[in-house]
């Protein structure tokens, strides 16, 4: 306790040298006087019933830190480089080996039509390459294309990754051992977010770059021809980034409302197969495709169709509204997590 | 309502620097309601340096508590500071906080040294000086030689001390374990023992919670005493014990003839009461046990008393708590 009011903290020893190893003499003495001192029976015990509701409030010594922090973008860095690795390597997060698998072969089978164009070319069908080669449909198809690409390939492999993402690190207790670092509610969110939406990013803009530059090495395109069709390249790029953000932000919020994996990944196939299959069927019973809003997936199919300058396949419903509705549902999910990680209710066991 | 992402504080914890006239624990008055249940109620305490034992029943507290501290839950009112900074608000303090959670948050798939470096990785630190500081610290968990093993074949005591090691390995100043104890073997409880008496001794703030009063006792001096979210006694442990003393106390003996024991200590002034329990077995009151134990070994001796046994039954928190709260 202080002596004065004005001299409420005794200078103290110096903090150099003292950390600990095996081989640390032991000092015996704290840098700190605390409210109780470290001191092993040299001081007079002291012990007070806490009669008072408030208990009490002890002054005391000590040496603040003065060290340095490294950088937010380094211990951000960090958790995205744990997350994204852990697909390739181990002694970071671990991917289920269904889903390292499951990855390969969407890659794979997103450069189908890389390897049909080569084909086209090869024989020189120019049938085949209509189908296959780079034009604005095409592009389009790649990123959006329903069968397969969105309805076997990118929600699964979203939804397995989104799954565990949140979830299993809630489960585990991991969430918590994030949170007893100096991370930020936002940059665990922003993390957690930019790693799945990177995954999918890879997955689906690194192959539809390698679907344009192939065909402009192999059938060794000139500039006109880069600049003619580049534009379309970037919308249908940019396609791929809305489509990669959509799935995350939805998948990220059904992770942060549960304890597995399981109700996550089978959450967010069921929001995008079943409000895309109950927009069909009103759309088909009354041919009515308003409803189509309400479906994730449509959503951006329409605005990237827009983007893209291909004939709508949504009948009267604007563009416009589709844009809302990507914004909305987007919206949505993101506040969902950020309401449960900034409650922490995402560290809760 | 807008969620509270940014924390309403420097979540760029750079420019981040301790209030030096704070302790590096404070509570001002915090209470924590769980819709109507009091999980902890106007506890205030201020601790800085050495090894402090938050001991209490289970339910009494202590898990909020740590919470708090840890910026899991906020406050229902009052004020939590670690050194000086709400830890709800910003989480930078953390970059001086070392925690090992009660429950297993161990990846069994990880060697101890890549748990512990990906966990230091957090902290800010490069590849190559958290690889330095995790070998350092699971060097001095004395887990240097197994520490490329997958955590998933280590024993309990060897987990709790890659807990303890990942929380060190930011040469912390302050350290919390909530039950760093429990479920250990009497081997392992001695060296996790020893590990957290010597971060003590190098002047580490060190909070480790117990409901066990002997665990605690070995490890420290300095207790603060929950009981259902209140604190109800804090300070030096055998200074409460002597504010007990107004209380009786008891000592059960275990001998062959107990009424010829009891002949020879009665005998012993501060002796209040005498008690045959069962066959074999003799309770001793007093309201003096430090007397009592001083005197007893010498008449036992002198009279040739046969004494297979001899134990303080109310000696434990629970008959503590039972005195503070009166009962209640």
């Amino acid at each position: 306790m202080s002596e004065s009011p004005e001299t409420p903290f005794e200078p103290v020893e110096s903090k150099e040298n003292d950390t600990f190893s095996t081989e640390t003499p032991v000092t015996g003495k704290s840098k700190m006087t605390a409210a109780w001192s470290s001191d092993e029976g040299e001081s007079e015990g002291v012990a007070a019933v806490a009669s008072l509701p408030q208990g009490q409030v002890f002054e005391q010594n000590y040496q603040p830190w003065n060290g340095t922090l490294n950088p937010r973008w380094m211990r951000n860095w960090a958790i995205l480089r744990h997350h994204v690795l852990g697909i390739f390597r181990k002694g970071h997060r671990p991917w289920g080996i269904p889903t390292r698998l499951f990855i390969f072969f969407v890659i794979l089978a997103s450069c189908t039509d890389i390897a049909l164009a080569l084909l086209a070319s090869l024989v020189g069908s120019t049938e085949l390459y209509d189908m296959f080669g780079v034009n604005r449909n095409n592009l389009y198809g790649h990123v959006l294309g329903f069968w397969p690409r969105n309805i076997l390939y990118f929600p699964v492999v979203a939804a397995l990754l989104v799954g565990g993402m949140i979830s299993e690190d809630r489960a585990h207790g991991t969430s918590a051992l994030y949170f007893s670092r100096p991370i930020s509610r936002f940059d665990y969110a922003s993390m957690k977010f930019l790693s799945i939406a990177i995954i999918l990013f890879l997955i689906i803009d690194g192959t539809l770059a390698l679907y344009y530059f192939s065909e402009v090495l192999v059938m060794g395109r000139g500039w006109s021809w880069i600049i003619d069709t580049f534009p379309m390249f970037l919308g249908a790029f940019l396609c791929g980034i809305l489509l990669s953000f959509t799935y995350t932000s939805i998948g990220l919020a059904l992770s942060s409302i549960s304890r597995g994996r399981f109700f996550p990944a089978i959450g967010l196939i069921a929001i995008l197969m079943g409000t895309k299959t109950m927009a069909a069927i009103i759309n088909g019973l009354f041919d009515k495709s308003t409803l189509y809003v309400i479906s994730p997936y449509d959503s951006v199919a329409h605005v990237c169709q827009a983007i893209m300058g291909i004939d709508s396949s949504y009948g009267e419903l604007s563009w416009t509204w589709s844009l809302a509705s990507v914004i909305i549902i987007n919206g949505i999910a993101l506040y969902l997590l950020a309401t449960r990680v900034s409650t922490l209710e995402v560290t809760r066991e | 309502m807008m969620p509270d992402l940014d924390q309403h504080g420097h979540a760029e914890t750079k420019e981040w620097t301790p209030d030096v006239k704070a302790p590096v624990v404070m509570l001002d008055r915090v209470s924590k309601q769980y819709g109507r249940i009091n999980a902890l109620n106007g506890v205030s305490l201020g601790i800085s340096g050495g090894v402090t034992g938050i001991l209490g029943m289970n339910g009494a507290g202590k898990s909020t508590l740590f919470k708090l501290l840890m910026g899991k839950l906020r406050a229902s009112s009052g004020a939590v500071r670690l050194f000086g900074t709400d830890p709800w608000r910003n989480s930078a303090p953390y970059s001086r906080v070392g925690f090992v959670p009660e429950h297993e948050k161990l990846h069994d798939w990880m060697t101890a040294f890549d748990f512990v470096v990906t966990f230091a990785r957090l902290y800010g630190l490069t590849r190559d000086e958290a690889k330095v500081e995790a070998t350092r610290v699971l060097d001095f968990v004395d887990l240097k030689d197994v520490m490329h093993k997958k955590i998933g074949q280590y024993s309990k005591g060897m987990r709790q001390r890659v807990k303890i090691a990942h929380a060190l390995v930011n040469d912390p100043d302050l350290i919390i374990l909530d039950e760093p104890l429990q479920g250990c073997d009497p081997l392992a409880r001695t060296t996790i023992m020893n590990v957290i008496k010597e971060l003590g001794r190098m002047g580490r703030t060190v909070l480790v919670s117990s409901h066990i009063l002997h665990e605690i006792e070995r490890i420290t001096e300095q207790i603060v005493i929950l009981h259902r979210g209140r604190v109800v006694a804090l300070g030096n442990s055998h200074a409460i014990r002597e504010m007990l003393d107004q209380h009786p106390h008891k000592i059960l003996l275990e001998c062959n003839k107990p009424k010829d024991v009891a002949k020879s200590i009665m005998d012993i002034d501060e002796v209040t009461g005498l008690h045959f329990v069962s066959d074999g077995k003799l309770l001793i009151e007093t309201r003096h046990l430090g007397v009592v134990h001083q005197q007893l070994p010498d008449i036992i001796v002198q009279n040739g008393h046969q004494v297979t046994g001899i134990d303080n039954p109310d000696d434990d928190l629970q008959s503590i708590l039972r005195y503070l709260t009166g009962g209640f």
